[in-house]
């Protein structure tokens, strides 16, 4: 989707389990739900 | 079976009720992590989160730290998407510098509210708090440096549209640093529709 809009050099970083301990854990699991870092670049 | 659509003003209504219950209530406990803790959890330095007024440290509702991908150039114009009561705002303010402008957009006022207050108690002059939304920010194309945002655009039921909105309003080779929530799995059409799963 990031790319689909026009950017480029799109990179990963950490994925985090940022709903461990929390009330919505149990929603988060069902889903893999993790929070993550990226980045990435508008061309020019 | 037919599966209800999403509501998306309902969503976005929803959104801000939560988020003005962590803007006035930040003690109350909501289902996502806040505050010093989380901001803990993320790696977030010590020295920073000492360095911002507690207003903005307790309202603090991430999910990732969007400046562990690089440090905010100084002198530039950063814009943090969904800016909430500003921790991460006051952070890229402190990074860019009195020379560089950082401008946080958030959709609800009594967010606004905070972060403007705790801006001008920590003296940060020039950092400045906007109300709308991500998929219609107020700024003018090709205006910023660095885009940030920490938990938001997962908020939002057309992120495409977002995209589109953040590559207009950054300069060409201007970059995105962003933390949210990916989904690994899957999500049938009928949870897609509970703006209760949306929300936490």
């Amino acid at each position: 989707m990031v790319r689909e809009a026009g950017f480029v050099d799109v990179e990963l970083g950490e994925f985090i389990d940022v709903f461990s301990g929390s009330p919505h854990e149990s929603d988060a699991r069902e889903f893999e739900t993790r929070g993550v870092t990226f980045r990435a670049r508008k061309p020019g | 079976m037919v599966v209800p659509a999403l509501d998306t003003e309902a969503l976005a209504c929803a959104v801000q009720a939560k988020y003005t219950e962590v803007a006035t209530a930040p003690e109350r406990g909501f289902h996502f992590h806040t505050g010093r803790p989380l901001a803990q959890m993320l790696a977030y330095p010590e020295a920073w989160i000492a360095a911002v007024p507690r207003a903005a440290v307790e309202r603090f509702a991430g999910v990732g730290n969007p400046f562990a991908l690089g440090p905010l150039p100084a002198g530039a114009v950063v814009l943090d998407v969904g800016s909430g009561a500003g921790f991460d705002a006051q952070h890229a303010a402190r990074q860019v510098g009195l020379r560089g402008r950082v401008i946080g957009v958030d959709m609800t006022p009594a967010m606004l509210a905070v972060a403007r207050a705790a801006a001008a108690d920590a003296g940060l002059t020039w950092l400045e708090f906007r109300e709308g939304r991500a998929e219609q920010l107020p700024l003018t194309d090709a205006s910023t440096d660095v885009v940030i945002s920490n938990g938001v655009i997962n908020l939002c039921p057309d992120k495409a549209a977002v995209y589109r909105e953040l590559l207009r309003v950054l300069k060409p080779g201007g970059r995105l640093q962003i933390a949210d929530v990916m989904v690994q799995l899957p999500v049938p059409d009928e949870a897609r529709a509970e703006i209760d799963l949306w929300t936490g």
